[in-house]
């Protein structure tokens, strides 16, 4: 009995995280965040921080899993340019997550920023 | 006795001179390899000529786009960008659609049997385009979103580096959505295609790179001497290209009469005429000699005397392949393995794959030293209506030429090997289809994927298939070393040197002949003779005087 509730509770856990994810990734809009994304480093560049305008960061340089675990403890100083990360509302920073996630190393499109 | 002594001295002394002598035959040869490398003081005449042709490095240009009124407009395609183009370049399109770059057909080719990308040729890289209708292939097609309708002039053209494909579908994308947020985006990207539309040159070595440094789908995957490291090589790489140097963009070379860019090499030469510059400022093709002469070195080297049969680039493209590491070996017969259910790709040396579940296995090599053969500037291709023998290995490409054409000369090449799938009944080599949805590379099997590439291409298929070793061959003219770096004479000229293989003809230092070597050694001995004895008479003739 222990067991089969153990195992319920551990596929309702499963099932929950992943519908999140999933939901979470749908929310966003794609290609909005890959142009917030990109204006993040144009505005960094303009600043003087950074020495290409190009993101530190393309896509397809972690999994979807490590982008979500950057996103949920907004470990986003390894983003650089602070400032402009700093100014980024809770839409932008999902839809900038929803891009990474999509086009992630292990994601149907693994995508470099041009 | 003091003059005995003197003159025993004297008749040593030319003795051992002329014991010595024999063991330095390559004196001549030395001395000539070294004036190779002297300082610029005393220049060769080929380097002068070379430096007088190239001295004037300014670009100029007749025109700024930024100021056509006709690019300040909110693009919403790229064909609109192209009828911008057209407007002022109102030939341009029916020139271009008329060269190989677009047509990837080989014209001077049979027409039953068209060579080219786009043609019946096959390679043992991706195998074949399935004559255009894989459509990953098309990413390298200078047309706008990798259909061959309207041409995308900033393929060779574009000086800035915004995708202009994607900037489209996302522009459409955020017109579509229409809310405020999007249409601002939609209008800022527009704003970039207009700055990128207006930023156009000369081909630059990167606009040029960006479909011939990634033949074969990646970095120096088909040519050895072209791949990312010429995008901004230093003079060590390419004395040509060296941006510390001359910085030549491959238009410096690779010459244009409309929109024919000179230098492609199919069933016919690229170039049939030698000509420098100083003889005919309007030749087709620059090529070595167009700017340092037949005759570059100077005149006391040997050198010189090769160059109506050893092309300039055996000597002074000692490897390819420098920087980055190039693709020797693709066996086809082992893709399909999966691990864990899932496609995989292994990674070796240089963090290159050297397995991919798609692909089968590979092998890369940095430093290569070429392979040597006379070549007159074509290649016999293989295509798919050719019959093979699979018993030997299918050469699908191979250079034409002969020492006894005038035209040929010894040349440098890579040879790329490989498994190939071939058909094994009709004895022809296969066209599966790979990067379509019902491609191998989505469901790893061989049988369909086959039959479906052969439809494309109208051709039978027994529905037997075998893999049969093949051969291709790439001709090596960039990275060309610096002077000190160029191979001395002994690196062929030896019994096991560089141009063992090639038979045909006398090679000193390679070949031995044996009446030649009876001869020679005869008349050294008889020589020695002759000393000996002249010695001996004047000797015993002096101390006869002096006894007088």
């Amino acid at each position: 009995m222990i067991k089969k509730v153990l195992f319920i509770l551990i596929a309702l856990v499963f099932t929950f995280t992943s519908v999140d994810t999933i939901l979470a990734a749908e929310k966003g809009n794609s290609r909005k965040g890959k142009y917030t994304y990109r204006n993040v480093y144009k505005k960094c560049h303009a600043r003087g921080e950074i020495e290409s305008k190009k993101p530190l960061l393309n896509p397809s340089a972690k999994t979807q899993a490590q982008w979500k675990r950057v996103f949920d403890k907004k470990k986003f100083e390894i983003f650089g340019c602070k400032e402009e990360w700093k100014k980024l509302s809770e839409q932008d920073l999902l839809n900038i997550f929803t891009y990474l996630h999509g086009h992630a190393a292990d994601s149907p499109a693994p995508a470099k920023c041009k | 006795m003091n003059c005995m002594i003197f003159q025993l001295k004297r008749i040593f002394l030319f003795f051992f001179i002329s014991i010595l002598l024999p063991f330095f035959p390559d004196y001549s040869f030395a001395s000539a390899g070294g004036s190779l490398h002297q300082d610029n003081k005393n220049q060769a005449p080929g380097r002068k000529m070379a430096i007088q042709a190239t001295k004037s490095g300014k670009k100029w240009n007749t025109t700024d786009h930024i100021k056509h009124k006709i690019l300040h407009q909110e693009f919403k395609s790229g064909e609109e960008v192209t009828q911008a183009c057209i407007y002022c370049h109102s030939e341009a399109a029916d020139q271009f659609k008329k060269t190989i770059h677009w047509t990837w057909t080989d014209l001077d080719s049979d027409p039953e049997n068209l060579a080219g990308k786009a043609g019946f040729s096959i390679n043992n890289f991706c195998i074949s385009t399935n004559m255009a209708k894989d459509k990953s292939c098309l990413d390298c097609h200078p047309g706008w979103n990798s259909k061959r309708e309207t041409i995308n002039c900033l393929d060779c053209h574009g000086q800035n580096d915004l995708d202009l494909n994607e900037a489209f579908t996302d522009i459409q994308g955020f017109l579509d959505s229409a809310d405020a947020d999007s249409l601002e985006i939609a209008k800022e990207i527009q704003k970039d295609v207009m700055d990128a539309v207006s930023s156009i040159g000369r081909p630059t070595r990167k606009n040029c790179g960006s479909c011939h440094f990634r033949g074969g789908g990646g970095d120096g995957v088909k040519h050895g001497d072209l791949d990312s490291s010429m995008a901004y090589p230093n003079k060590n790489l390419d004395v040509h290209m060296g941006t510390d140097g001359q910085n030549f963009q491959c238009t410096r070379c690779h010459t244009t009469i409309l929109h024919n860019v000179s230098g492609r090499i199919y069933s016919t030469p690229a170039a049939t005429q030698r000509k420098s510059l100083i003889e005919d400022d309007s030749i087709p093709k620059i090529m070595c000699e167009s700017c340092h002469s037949n005759k570059p070195h100077k005149s006391e080297n040997k050198a010189n005397d090769h160059t109506d049969k050893v092309a300039c680039q055996s000597c002074h493209i000692p490897e390819f392949a420098r920087i980055n590491p190039t693709k020797m070996w693709w066996d086809w017969s082992k893709a399909g393995k999966k691990k864990n259910g899932k496609k995989y790709t292994d990674y070796g040396q240089w963090h290159k794959p050297v397995y991919k579940s798609i692909k089968g296995e590979f092998k890369w090599e940095k430093n290569v030293i070429p392979e040597y053969f006379w070549f007159n500037g074509s290649m016999k291709v293989l295509t798919f209506k050719d019959t093979i023998d699979p018993g030997k290995t299918v050469e699908m490409s191979r250079p034409l030429g002969s020492i006894e054409n005038k035209n040929s000369r010894i040349f440098p090449f890579k040879i790329h090997k490989g498994k190939t799938p071939y058909d094994k009944v009709n004895k022809t080599m296969v066209t599966p289809l790979l990067s379509e949805p019902e491609g191998f590379w989505k469901t790893l099997d061989w049988d369909d994927a086959i039959v479906k590439g052969m439809e494309a291409v109208g051709q039978p298929f027994s529905g037997e298939f075998g893999f049969a070793d093949t051969s291709y061959v790439f001709p090596i003219t960039h990275m060309v070393a610096p002077k000190e770096k160029s191979l001395s004479c002994e690196t062929c000229h030896a019994k096991n040197g560089r141009l063992a293989k090639l038979d045909g003809f006398y090679m000193p230092g390679r070949d031995k002949f044996k009446m030649l070597t009876i001869g020679g050694w005869s008349l050294i001995a008889a020589s020695f003779a002759g000393i000996f004895f002249h010695a001996l008479g004047r000797f015993f003739i002096k101390n006869k005087k002096k006894e007088c």
